[in-house]
């Protein structure tokens, strides 16, 4: 198969797949809600003009059908190419972001004539795919900076000066979340990540938990999820940075919403949680055949819809945070957080092994007891020392001239 | 058939024409003639760059390279600063593009994080802030627009000349540019340890100039800090008085 030939045909799986699953989650988070309520949420539409009803797995095409038979309408205030790039560019960049997502790699039978392995990623070979997430992460805030400014309305701005600023500050702790996995799998590749978790058969959620907190909330604050979804925040900002958008362009803020939460949940699974790897299951080696390959992706598929479970009851578990909260936990707890692990991981790395040799401890016991041991340490200290308490007090300055509107 | 040499110098000048005539200098005079001026003046400087490579074979090359050159003039151009930010940003894409084409991956992907994921949405965020009513006229205007002009494309010029060897086979200017062979790609930009021995670089040899770097940027964020603190401060006071 010719190169370019494999690399569109990847594409068209990976769009479709990306496409299909965007659907039917909205239909899985609209269950989980349900479901956490205590009600019966959509199960009605099926098939059309019958009374098969499918459980309601006929509502993601009745509500993508809806968005797209929307009027196109342009309101007369907005900035028109602006308001017509924007959610073009939020879309583009979280679909690209999935490129260097890999889910293993396989042999083919050697009657198809395949000699190489095949990787399961558009785009195997760079070298920087956990840099490349992260430029195109970036790139997504333009979506939500400028469709926010291009509606010409203070509702819609606020949402997006919010969202900037919020994607702009997690942005540090992600980062510093990801550099402690990288140190210790000496490599950007996400593939490698997953190799070198396999290999070590220990998953760096256990021996990092740290990093792994702090990547955790990180990713839910970039997808912009409750308990930090301030960018959208119905009830006080009406609907956010997309208030002045209808029809396709909404559904394509909309879609990029999930692909993010999507995205958020393959790069915990791949990090931390072991990607592909399940203890006696799949073995650690870099190309397998298909049997296995299946088996794997299987695995690493269950791993991240429990990824997306947990998001979505996150949703309906804890309240919005304040938006100075917000700040707060990034710039004063998560950051110094994030910086601790950074600098446990990297004295373990230096110093690690002559440390565990008097203590009879295997490189990863004595990881994981660094680890466990740095966390309990953060946590006590946060909780003695309390950072975002000062935020509850009531402002000096305000309380003082109280009497004035008296 | 003229020299390539000269259809060089003319696409040269023909393209500060061009660019003096886009810039925004108060009026709109001729933005219209200016536009298809530098559309020529491009056309005739890709149409003398076959030493760069085949129009076929590197195609990509070309169309990255028109973008980041069309995006990096309507930069200039533009009226509305937003549009000069998004402008600039799809330049910073367009280079970013022609670093992964010839193997950088990090740089490439190093420009899109730094200068259009962080840099530009901070430029976007102040100039969003800065104007909620409309635009100042000086905002709006290029200053010293000749001199612009000719300065930046004098320096397209000289390098035009300077590469002319590359761009030109014909033109005997400089010996042409050996490219790298695959042996070297693969012990240089493409060493999967590449990244690795940057930072070794970076925060080896280089440390001090890193060091100083940071101590600058940190410098600049003082200085910011103090100033927003010498605002509220005097707020403050104000109100303290009344009371």
């Amino acid at each position: 198969m010719p190169p370019i030939l494999e690399s569109l045909l990847k594409i068209a799986v990976l769009i479709g797949g990306l496409m299909t699953a965007a659907a039917y989650l909205v239909l899985l988070e609209r269950w989980i809600a349900a479901w956490v309520q205590d009600r019966l949420g959509p199960n009605r539409v099926g098939v059309p003009l019958t009374k098969i009803r499918l459980f309601g797995l006929g509502q993601p095409v009745a509500d993508g059908g809806k968005f797209l038979t929307k009027g196109e309408f342009t309101p007369g205030h907005v900035d028109k190419i602006l308001y017509f790039l924007a959610p073009m560019a939020i879309f583009v960049a979280a679909i690209a972001a999935f490129a260097v997502v890999p889910l293993g790699s396989v042999v083919l039978p050697a009657s198809w004539g395949v000699g190489e392995p095949v990787r399961l990623a558009v785009a195997p070979g760079l070298d920087v795919g956990m840099l490349y997430i992260f430029a195109v992460g970036s790139v997504a805030v333009y979506g939500v900076v400028l469709g926010g400014w291009a509606s010409n309305n203070k509702y819609s701005f606020f949402g997006a000066i919010r969202s900037s600023a919020q994607l702009i500050s997690y942005e540090l702790p992600l980062g510093l979340g990801i550099l402690g996995v990288v140190l210790a799998s000496g490599s950007l590749r996400l593939d490698n990540i997953i190799i070198e978790q396999a290999r070590s058969g220990t998953w760096n959620a256990l021996v990092q938990p740290l990093g792994f907190v702090v990547f955790c909330v990180a990713a839910f604050a970039e997808a912009g999820r409750l308990p930090f979804d301030l960018p959208e925040a119905e009830q006080e900002l009406v609907g956010g940075y997309h208030t002045e958008y209808l029809g396709v362009k909404l559904m394509m803020y909309m879609v990029s919403e999930f692909l993010h939460m999507v995205l958020a949940a393959f790069l915990i699974v791949i990090l931390f949680l072991g990607g592909w790897h399940f203890w006696g299951l799949t073995g650690s080696a870099e190309a397998v055949s298909w049997p296995v390959a299946l088996l794997r992706a299987i695995v690493l598929l269950a791993k991240v819809m429990g990824a997306i479970f947990f998001f979505m009851l996150a949703r309906w578990s804890w309240p919005r945070f304040r938006y100075d909260q917000l700040m707060e936990v990034a710039w004063k707890v998560m950051i110094p957080w994030g910086l601790i692990n950074v600098v446990a991981v990297a004295a373990w790395m230096e110093y690690g092994v002559q440390l565990a040799r008097p203590w009879n401890l295997s490189a990863a016991q004595g990881m994981a007891v660094v680890g466990w041991g740095v966390l309990l340490l953060c946590w006590l200290a946060t909780t003695i020392i309390d950072p975002t308490a000062s935020g509850n007090r009531p402002r000096r300055d305000l309380s003082a001239n109280d009497n004035c509107l008296e | 058939m003229l020299d390539p040499r000269h259809i060089l110098i003319l696409a040269v000048l023909l393209g500060a024409v061009g660019l003096w005539l886009m810039l925004p200098r108060g009026g709109a005079r001729g933005r219209a003639v200016g536009t298809v001026l530098g559309i020529v003046a491009l056309g005739l400087w890709f149409s003398q760059s076959h030493g760069l490579g085949q129009w076929t074979a590197d195609g990509m090359f070309f169309v990255l390279a028109a973008i980041a050159v069309v995006a990096a003039v309507g930069t200039v151009t533009s009226r509305n600063p937003v549009y000069c930010a998004i402008w600039f940003g799809l330049s910073l894409l367009g280079a970013a593009g022609l670093l992964l084409l010839v193997g950088a991956q990090f740089l490439a992907v190093a420009t899109v994080l730094v200068y259009a994921g962080a840099i530009l949405v901070m430029f976007l965020f102040v100039l969003m802030v800065a104007q909620p009513e409309g635009k100042a006229s000086c905002d709006r205007m290029s200053w010293e627009a000749g001199i612009s002009a000719a300065a930046g494309i004098a320096m397209v010029g000289v390098l035009s000349v300077a590469i002319g060897g590359v761009l030109a086979p014909s033109c005997p200017a400089m010996p042409p540019i050996v490219p790298p062979t695959q042996e070297e790609l693969a012990a240089g930009v493409l060493d999967p340890h590449q990244v690795a021995r940057l930072g070794g670089e970076l925060f080896g040899r280089r440390l001090i100039a890193v060091e100083i770097a940071g101590t600058l940027l940190l410098a600049a964020l003082v200085g910011a800090a103090v100033i927003v603190n010498q605002f509220s401060g005097r707020r403050h006071d104000g109100q303290s008085r009344e009371q």
